[in-house]
């Protein structure tokens, strides 16, 4: 196009006064970081104390039914699992740095075919063994006092049956959604450099 | 190189390049922030495997097209169908109509034509976009013809 250079000569002129000082911008990283990083680590801390509370509990409370052995044993799992993967999501977040625009546009699909994995996979997992280790756990205590026994239980399953058949479900379908929808977005995108 | 240096180096770089890409001044400083944000973070664990202005740059433009999950809206707004020749006194209009054109291209197209109107080398282009040398000439050819004919056909470039 011979007439580059005029399109480069309006492209400068475009006015840049207005973009906040490097110390600003300093300011905003610092509350940024805070922020992006604070629900994540919550998460993670959150499965941390999980783990290391049930594992000394193991240690202090000398169970004598397998019951009680295998609803540790569980609870410490799916505390495990929701611990590395969350762990494992927040070092993908960090090892991008340096991509050129096509392995970035790969990058972000395979994270959303990540996340929805761990929607219908890993959460279901952690979800079913932690469970199994709430059902089993406080059999132990309970199986002496009838009353309790069903007042506990009848909580802990329709606390799990919501959470299971109504909550999970319905955040699931709505963030799918919200997921599919970013995918093919991003292979359209992604196509245009192939 | 410190980061004051930096951002006075490159900021007014990376808006232009963000208004091209999003055709909105106020989402185009937030891209534009959002950069020299991950700058400021990043700058120690910069390894110098490429130029500086490539990295900038690269990511300036993933944080284009982050915004294509965050559902912003890149503005288009009706193009004229004649403007004002080049002679008459309106350079707000001709921006603003240039940055149209370029609204109406692809994604990946409106960052390369940014970049080419930012006067990058075709390979710091080619490196940034993640396209080989070849195929960012033939890119970079037809988006000028696409800009070209958009211009032509509003009275523009005779």
């Amino acid at each position: 196009m011979d007439n580059l250079i005029d399109l480069k000569k309006i492209w400068h002129s475009a006015g840049t006064d207005d973009l906040p000082s490097p110390e600003e911008v300093m300011q905003a990283a610092k509350k940024f970081r805070n922020q992006k990083l604070r629900k994540k680590a919550a998460l993670i801390l959150a499965a941390f104390l999980l783990v290391c509370v049930e594992l000394w509990v193991v240690f202090v409370y000398k169970s004598t039914m397998l019951t009680t052995r295998i609803g540790e044993a569980f609870i410490v799992i799916a505390g495990t699992i929701l611990l590395l993967t969350n762990a494992n999501s927040i070092g993908r977040f960090y090892r991008f740095n340096d991509f050129s625009n096509k392995e970035f546009l790969a990058f972000l699909e395979q994270t959303r075919l990540n996340q929805i994995y761990y929607y219908k996979k890993t959460q279901v997992t952690a979800f079913v063994f932690c469970s199994i280790g709430l059902l089993l756990y406080p059999f132990e205590m309970l199986y002496t006092s009838p009353v309790l026994f069903f007042a506990v239980y009848a909580f802990i399953i329709l606390y799990l049956c919501v959470l299971g058949f109504i909550v999970r479900p319905r955040v699931f379908r709505k963030q799918a959604a919200k997921l599919n929808d970013t995918i093919k977005k991003l292979e359209i995108v992604s196509k245009q450099l192939n | 190189m410190e980061f004051e240096e930096i951002y006075a180096l490159y900021s007014p770089q990376i808006f232009r390049v963000c208004m091209g890409y999003i055709n909105d001044h106020e989402q185009a400083k937030d891209l534009t922030q959002e950069t020299f944000i991950s700058v400021w973070q990043n700058l120690s664990s910069f390894k110098g495997q490429s130029k500086i202005s490539t990295w900038i740059f690269r990511i300036a433009t993933n944080n284009c097209l982050r915004a294509i999950e965050k559902s912003k809206r890149v503005m288009k707004t009706e193009l004229p169908y004649n403007l004002p020749s080049p002679e008459e006194d309106a350079p707000e209009e001709r921006l603003a109509f240039l940055y149209n054109c370029i609204a109406r291209l692809d994604e990946t197209d409106r960052i390369i034509i940014s970049l080419v109107l930012e006067d990058l080398p075709q390979a710091e282009i080619a490196t940034i976009v993640g396209l080989s040398n070849v195929n960012t000439r033939v890119k970079i050819h037809r988006i000028k013809e696409k800009l070209a004919a958009k211009f032509k056909q509003h009275g523009q470039f005779d």
